[in-house]
């Protein structure tokens, strides 16, 4: 019995580790919807795009520079958030700007071809075998009465909240959070106040790639690879993003853990004790999208929008 | 007076796409030795023009994105697969009942389109699509689960069509009546209901028009088309397998969708035929050059290019090939006197 309690401890653990991953994606798409309106499905391609560059830019440095090993992984963070930056900007240029007024189809398909381009792009430069990044914490943990702490996971969780709140905080407090939320709500009336529109929604794309970034830099030392399927994660925030409800930024990291510890106690607990769950745990977090559009779409944290004719 | 049904309507396109679709391997046969694998390509364009059509009623016409066809597909074609080699029905018979069977799924699906809208849709449809890639896994006692299963040729009558050349004949006679079929829709009171849903929920409701019918009716005839599609693929590769449909090939489904001229039923089947010719005859030339010229890895470019070709019709030219030929058209009618800033 003991040692269930344990397992369990472990793994609601490392469900929230995995869940902050989900939080800090969702965190992109809720970024952008919230001031453009566009949904962003490159956004688990954007992280994948931040993870290479960081391995990159760490193996370019180890094979040049001896530096101490703390320092290389700070400028891996670095360089990869300055691509970001870059990145984010071109994907306003191309992406945002020219299709103000489509319709949602169009948007979403746009993004999708977008994050078609970026994993063949990204396959065809760094090649298609996965790559093995290092770990800054070289696997370091600490056990807290049986059940263990990774360093690494702790990270994550940490960064994850951080950045959240972070956000949430300059959402709706700084001038230029508020001047994006006047902007989400009418793009007209907001230029007409003094409101620069093409530079909040430039802001907008260049923190989501920024948030993208960050999350692809924690992720690749969690999952120990590095290949062009990691995009694929970005799919799995959406059931986040929707639980938490779309549009609320604590959503993200409330719908991004629960998700993130329903995910790993199906596969772990549950799927050892009932056969059938082994079944659906990889499919366990559309089961629960479905199922929160069906009882209550706007999520938990969401509010309901009234569309006007 | 008071005009007939079908008075303002040219139907002169009918006999003009059976003459066409008879011409075309009879003429390839003539020009080329190597006739059968381009008789190949077109059996694919053929089962994946029934497809597309069908998700252009949902997507183009409707206006409810689907990410989620290429399951209806898989549906189609297991489960004619299992009527047929399992269950020992004949062929014909299960021609029209899986296509019904994929219909009640895209039935299933239809409830959570009438409560969500938009992005939540393609999401939805995404979730569904993943959970019945899984759903025919977790069978494995009727499907093999991920090792595939062989299927038996198709089998009319007493005739067993076997080949490309005599699956030809079967794949467009099908495609050419879903061609028909679906500009007969689009042109009755069924298609302008769904063109209203798409442009306004709102006022098309308040125009009398049962919101919750017509969602449930789209989903059901784009599944049961995409159903057809899936059985025919079944019966003409002989071999299906959960890899055959997976999320990616219902993106590139939009994409033919979307670059053939989404909202017209000759759009979908020029965007297959775009598409399909693109990844079967251009890309394997461009990808041996750019290897001898970069000795680059060119394994991804398929992916790259049906990217980019979405990517620069999306900006460029939202309206698609058909929409360029309508503009082309227009151009020459009035070739000397073209007001120029509608051309631009």
């Amino acid at each position: 019995m003991n040692s269930l309690i344990t397992d369990l401890a472990q793994e609601i653990f490392s469900g929230i580790a995995l869940g902050s991953i989900y939080a800090l994606i969702a965190l992109g798409f809720i970024l952008i919807f919230k001031a453009t309106e566009v949904v962003n499905f490159a956004q688990g391609e954007l992280m994948m795009v931040g993870a290479y560059v960081n391995f990159f830019i760490i193996q370019g440095i180890m094979g040049d520079l001896h530096v101490p090993t703390g320092w290389m992984f700070l400028m891996g963070l670095v360089g990869s958030i300055l691509f970001a930056i870059v990145f984010g900007w071109f994907l306003d240029l191309v992406i945002n700007r020219p299709l103000r007024d489509e319709s949602v189809f169009s948007i979403i398909m746009a993004t999708i071809s977008m994050a078609i381009m970026l994993r063949a792009l990204v396959s065809m430069i760094a090649g298609s075998e996965s790559l093995v990044p290092q770990s800054p914490f070289g696997g370091a943990y600490f056990n807290l009465g049986g059940v263990i702490i990774s360093v690494l996971d702790l990270t994550i969780i940490i960064g994850a909240i951080v950045l959240v709140s972070a956000f949430y905080y300059f959402f709706n407090k700084t001038r230029w959070g508020i001047a994006m939320q006047a902007t989400s709500e009418d793009p007209i009336a907001a230029q007409l106040m003094g409101v620069p529109v093409k530079r909040v929604y430039a802001l907008v794309w260049i923190f989501a790639a920024i948030v993208a970034a960050i999350s692809g830099v924690l992720l690749s030392p969690r999952a120990s690879l590095i290949d062009t399927n990691m995009g694929f994660l970005g799919l799995k925030a959406f059931p986040a993003a929707v639980l938490g409800g779309f549009g609320s930024i604590p959503g993200a990291i409330v719908g991004g853990i629960i998700l993130g510890v329903i995910e790993t106690v199906s596969m772990g607990t549950l799927s050892f004790h009932f056969h059938w769950v082994k079944e659906i745990n990889d499919i366990i977090v559309w089961i629960v999208l479905i199922a929160v559009l069906m009882i209550r779409p706007t999520g938990i944290l969401g509010t309901e929008e009234i569309k006007k004719v | 007076m008071i005009k007939g049904r079908y008075d303002d309507e040219n139907l002169k396109w009918i006999p003009l796409l059976i003459g066409l679709v008879l011409l075309i391997p009879f003429a390839l046969k003539g020009m080329t030795f190597s006739y059968k694998y381009y008789i190949y390509i077109l059996n694919t364009i053929g089962i994946y023009i029934i497809l597309t059509v069908g998700l252009d009623l949902l997507s183009g016409y409707a206006g409810l994105i689907s990410l989620g066809h290429a399951a209806f597909m898989a549906i189609g074609a297991y489960t004619s697969a299992i009527l047929v080699d399992q269950a020992g029905l004949p062929f014909m018979f299960s021609l029209i009942l899986s296509p019904l069977i994929a219909g009640c799924f895209g039935f299933i699906i239809g409830f959570p389109a009438l409560r969500v809208s938009g992005m939540y849709l393609g999401l939805t449809t995404m979730g569904f699509g993943f959970i019945i890639r899984r759903l025919i896994i977790a069978l494995r006692e009727w499907t093999q689960g991920s090792a595939g299963l062989v299927v038996s040729p198709p089998n009319i009558f007493g005739f067993t069509i076997k080949g490309d050349w005599a699956n030809y004949f079967l794949v467009w006679t099908l495609a050419v009546l879903v061609i028909i079929g679906a500009r007969r829709i689009v042109k009755s009171k069924i298609g302008r209901a769904f063109m209203a849903i798409r442009d306004s929920e709102q006022a098309a409701e308040a125009s009398g028009i049962n919101l919750a019918k017509y969602k449930m009716f789209s989903f059901f005839i784009s599944g049961s088309l995409a159903g057809l599609s899936g059985v025919l693929m079944a019966h003409t590769n002989h071999f299906i397998s959960t890899d055959h449909f997976d999320s990616m090939l219902s993106i590139y489904f939009i994409i033919m969708v979307l670059v053939g001229g989404a909202g017209t039923v000759y759009g979908a089947v020029l965007g297959t035929l775009f598409i399909v010719l693109l990844d079967n005859l251009f890309v394997p030339e461009l990808e041996t050059l750019l290897h001898t010229m970069f000795s680059i890895e060119s394994g991804e470019m398929e992916s790259f290019i049906f990217g980019l070709v979405m990517f620069l019709f999306i900006i460029f030219q939202p309206t698609g090939l058909y929409g360029m030929w309508l503009k082309m058209r227009i151009y020459w009618k009035l070739f000397p006197f073209n007001p120029k800033q509608r051309f631009t």
